[in-house]
């Protein structure tokens, strides 16, 4: 038990509905886009193996309902989480401005041991659209946003189009696996927690 | 005050806003009086609470709600007295018989042993008080809170001890010494007697009385006793297959003496199997799947699993004896003999029975589901739902124009609006897309989805829209083909439907809340896992309920289920032994394998599209019709698709009873 929570690194990726949280989890996890997916009932997660410098960890992302009555049941989905991804629609304002309210809502209900400290990755998502055209909230005022809420590393994605959720998932498994506390961690030698941990507020590098 | 709670007007991210603040759930504001009121012959009121209420027949909806009082009497005397409300019945089943029968008057703590109290992390409070003499109350809901403050007043006058085996149950005038009264007091034959047999619930006793458990018919040594349960436990027994089929059996008191000579047999076969079986287990350190369980796939998969308590209801048994072979769907020409030459339904309760056991045709559905949804009354004549679908087509016209009338310049500052329509048009693009009633782009039908979603959110602007709510549309427009009649189909599924989508959830929540009673009732070692577990509060059966099993069946099981479900032809909740039902099926698999939260989630979501429908709809009414009066106790009233209870009822009835 305790070596497995030890491998299982758990992500949350929240964000208003139609964003695309769904699709960025099926491209990171099933290299697929499609345009069928369900709106997400209550919640649901995928997992996914990554490997960080030889050793091999398992990252579970859940996916939750948007809509913001059903948060009551985040107590349930949003405990031990390692590490926590905001999505937003570059082309809907309204989604981008929410950002916060999906912060503050997950400390909440997550209550993570360190909020100061808890890593968020925000990803803007649906940049094919349009080819850029139809978008209304700027890179540059996303990232403002992002160094605002303590450096919080920022991409910019396409679900359709797999553009940088490669990129993105490898950071916020890398977020995750900080979070984790020390003492837990098995770490082999190779892994240099402290460069992990400079790396972070220069913005994961990415 | 209540309007604001339950239909907030705001947003849903204003909203969101103020839920930070913490949600409230159920809330039914009255008055809790607990100041002293000057009583005759000098005794004290000293704890009032109205609303509290009892569940004494099958129907969630009957109920009888009083007022509870404790009096002091002199110095050391305290009475209880809980009194029903007088007239304003709840349901006219009720009868004042029943009211009387039910009345708790007198009743002085120099008689009471105990005091049962459950606090479920979702709905009612509820407390069972045990008498000395082993009898017990039926369980007393108190829907407007205040438990605590009961057994704090209780607590000023008179002894009382927390038990040391279990924190809920609260012991009165109990002086014995610590260790006896954890052996004697609390009489726990079953787990002294068995405790090396994996019974269901050794470890908490009274605990596991279910509601009503254990109606005493032969005690009538208390003249007033009528309405009391024999709340002792079993004898010592050293049969403990034998034990088990009684206890089971005691629950279920519908059960008639037939089929209780029937199924005790079965029981005690089944039980010796189960536990013959897992005896050798045990002795040769073998994996514990019961081999005589139909779930042969349950065995390919077993990399940890561990010995699993028997169920104590076999299911497969139980099957036979009460649920019926699925029938052939009702057809044109048997339709027909429902008919009246006029076109009204002649016997409304035989045709919900047949499609109870065998669904409607499809090409039947479309007239037959706008009387079981409640649009049309059974007994209207065809001209009258002929000017009725006229009328109310007329009707929607008018609330879809408001909507149709906002102008661009309008809806720049009309935010509520633009939100509103922005989630529906992303959720009716993502509905049902591969069934080809919706498929392909530009899809008409597609469109009408959201036409009549946007104009449910202005026909009921509070509620508005919630994700689901496509799911539960994309059927009822396939069926019926037209606009306007889907819109006053889905209108009256909503009306019973709707408080899963309130703000609160407070529909959710008390059918999450009564799942798990029935879980309790009819499979407590299913529940005590889910108790050791972290999985009581039964988030993985959400989806399930939010959109009645939509996701976890084809298209046209979906709409079979819906059809039977509508009947409410056993119970208004059937769904909810649905859930049971499916959850038993695969009880060994979830206890053996030790499923987490995330893993049990994760297993029901993959559950989807894998599910037998017509099995799982025998069990569902074996389990319905086994769990009686104990079942529906389970589930609080207004539970959806109850209608909602309206609110008038649990106000007006205070001040006219006798002490
Ligand atoms: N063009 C484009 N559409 C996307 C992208 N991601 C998601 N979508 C579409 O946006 C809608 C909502 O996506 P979904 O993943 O279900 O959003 P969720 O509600 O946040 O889970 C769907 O119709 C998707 O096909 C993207 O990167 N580009
Ligand atoms: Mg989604």
């Amino acid at each position: 038990m305790a070596s497995r929570r030890r491998m299982l690194l758990k992500v949350i990726i929240l964000g208003d509905s139609g964003v695309g949280k769904t699709s960025l989890m099926n491209q990171y996890v099933n290299k697929k886009f499609s345009n069928q997916y369900k709106a997400t009932i209550g919640a649901d997660f995928l997992t996914k193996e990554v490997q960080f410098e030889d050793r091999l960890f398992t990252l579970q992302i859940w996916d939750t309902a948007g809509q913001e009555r059903f948060q009551s049941l985040g107590v349930a989905f949003y405990r031990g989480a390692d590490c926590c991804v905001l999505v937003y629609d570059v082309n809907v304002m309204k989604s981008f401005e929410n950002l916060n309210h999906w912060r503050e809502e997950f400390l909440i209900q997550a209550s993570p041991s360190d909020p100061e400290n808890f890593p968020f990755v925000v990803l803007g998502n649906k940049v094919d659209i349009d080819g850029g055209n139809s978008r209304v909230v700027s890179e540059k005022k996303a990232k403002a946003w992002c160094a605002s809420k303590g450096n919080i590393p920022y991409f910019e994605t396409s679900a359709k189009e797999g553009f940088n959720v490669e990129a993105a998932f490898q950071c916020i498994a890398k977020n995750a696996l900080k979070n984790e506390p020390e003492e837990e961690i098995y770490l082999p030698d190779t892994i240099d927690v402290a460069g992990g941990q400079q790396q972070r507020s220069s913005g994961c590098e990415c | 005050m209540q309007e604001a709670e339950l239909h907030d007007l705001s947003d849903d991210a204003d909203y969101a806003a103020s839920q930070l603040q913490g949600s409230v759930y159920m809330t039914r504001s009255d008055s809790t009086k607990t100041s002293s009121t000057t009583e005759p012959e000098g005794a004290e009121v000293v704890y009032l609470k109205d609303n509290v209420t009892i569940h004494p027949t099958q129907f969630a909806s009957e109920r009888i709600s009083g007022r509870l009082k404790l009096i002091k009497q002199g110095s050391s005397l305290l009475i209880m007295n809980w009194i029903p409300y007088k007239g304003q019945n709840s349901n006219a089943r009720l009868s004042e018989k029943d009211r009387n029968l039910y009345t708790i008057r007198g009743v002085s703590f120099t008689d009471v042993r105990s005091i049962r109290r459950h606090t479920p992390t979702l709905g009612w409070q509820y407390i069972i008080v045990v008498m000395s003499s082993g009898l017990a109350f039926p369980p007393l809901y108190f829907y407007s809170g205040g438990v605590k403050e009961f057994l704090a007043t209780v607590k000023q006058h008179v002894f009382l001890v927390r038990s040391a085996e279990d924190a809920n149950v609260f012991l009165v005038n109990d002086f014995e010494n610590p260790l006896q009264r954890t052996l004697s007091s609390l009489e726990l034959p079953r787990a002294v007697s068995v405790a090396n047999v994996p019974l269901p619930s050794t470890s908490t006793p009274l605990g596991e009385l279910p509601p009503n458990e254990n109606q005493d018919a032969g005690d009538g040594s208390r003249s007033s006793s009528s309405s009391l349960y024999n709340g002792r436990t079993r004898q010592k027994v050293h049969d403990p297959a034998r034990d088990i089929s009684i206890q089971v059996l005691e629950k279920f008191s519908l059960v008639t003496r037939f089929a209780r000579e029937t199924t005790s047999q079965l029981f005690r076969e089944s039980l010796n199997n189960g536990f013959a079986v897992a005896n050798e287990r045990r002795a040769h350190g073998l994996s514990p799947v019961n081999s005589s369980h139909k779930l042969v796939h349950e065995a390919e998969k077993a990399p940890e699993e561990v010995p699993v308590a028997p169920d104590p209801i076999e299911f497969d048994k139980l099957t036979l004896v009460w649920g019926q072979p699925r029938q052939a769907p009702l057809g044109l020409e048997e339709w027909a003999t429902y008919l009246d030459s006029e076109g009204r339904v002649m016997d409304s309760k035989a045709l919900r029975k047949r499609i109870f056991y065998g669904g409607v045709d499809h090409h039947l559905r479309k007239p037959v589901w706008a009387f079981l949804l409640g649009y049309h009354a059974y007994d209207s004549t065809d001209a009258e739902r002929d000017y009725l679908k006229r009328v109310k087509k007329t009707e929607y016209e008018t609330i879809k124009r408001q909507w149709q009338s906002v102008s661009a310049e309008q809806a720049k500052r009309f935010t509520k609006f633009r939100e509103r329509k922005g989630l529906i048009e992303k959720d009716v693009v993502r509905t049902d897309r591969s069934i080809s009633f919706y498929e392909g782009d530009d899809n008409v039908n597609v469109h009408l989805l959201r036409d009549i979603l946007l104009t449910y959110s202005f026909y009921n602007f509070d509620l508005g829209y919630c994700q689901g709510m496509s799911d539960l549309l994309s059927p009822i427009l396939f069926v019926m083909e037209d606009e306007s009649e889907s819109f006053w189909c889905f209108v009256a599924l909503m009306e019973r439907l709707g408080p899963n989508f309130n703000r609160d959830q407070n529909g959710m929540h008390s059918q999450l809340f009564a799942l798990s009673k029935l879980v309790e009732l009819l499979d407590s070692p299913l529940h005590n896992y889910f108790k050791q577990n972290d999985c009581l509060n039964y988030f993985f059966c959400f989806r399930w309920l939010l959109i009645q099993f939509k996701r976890e069946f084809e298209y046209g099981r979906v709409m079979r289920l819906w059809e039977v479900l509508w009947t409410h032809y056993l119970s208004e909740h059937l769904h909810l032994y649905v859930c049971v039902a499916i959850l038993k099926r695969y009880r060994n698999r979830i206890m053996g394998e030790q499923m987490d939260f995330d893993t049990l989630l994760k297993f029901i979501n993959g559950l989807s599209g894998g599910i037998d429908l017509d099995a799982i709809l025998r069990d569902a009414e074996a389990l319905c019709i086994c769990a009686g009066e104990n079942g529906a106790a389970c589930i609080p009233p207004g539970t959806p698709p109850s209608l909602p209870i309206e609110n008038g009822l649990l106000y007006a009835q205070q001040d006219d009873e006798v002490l």
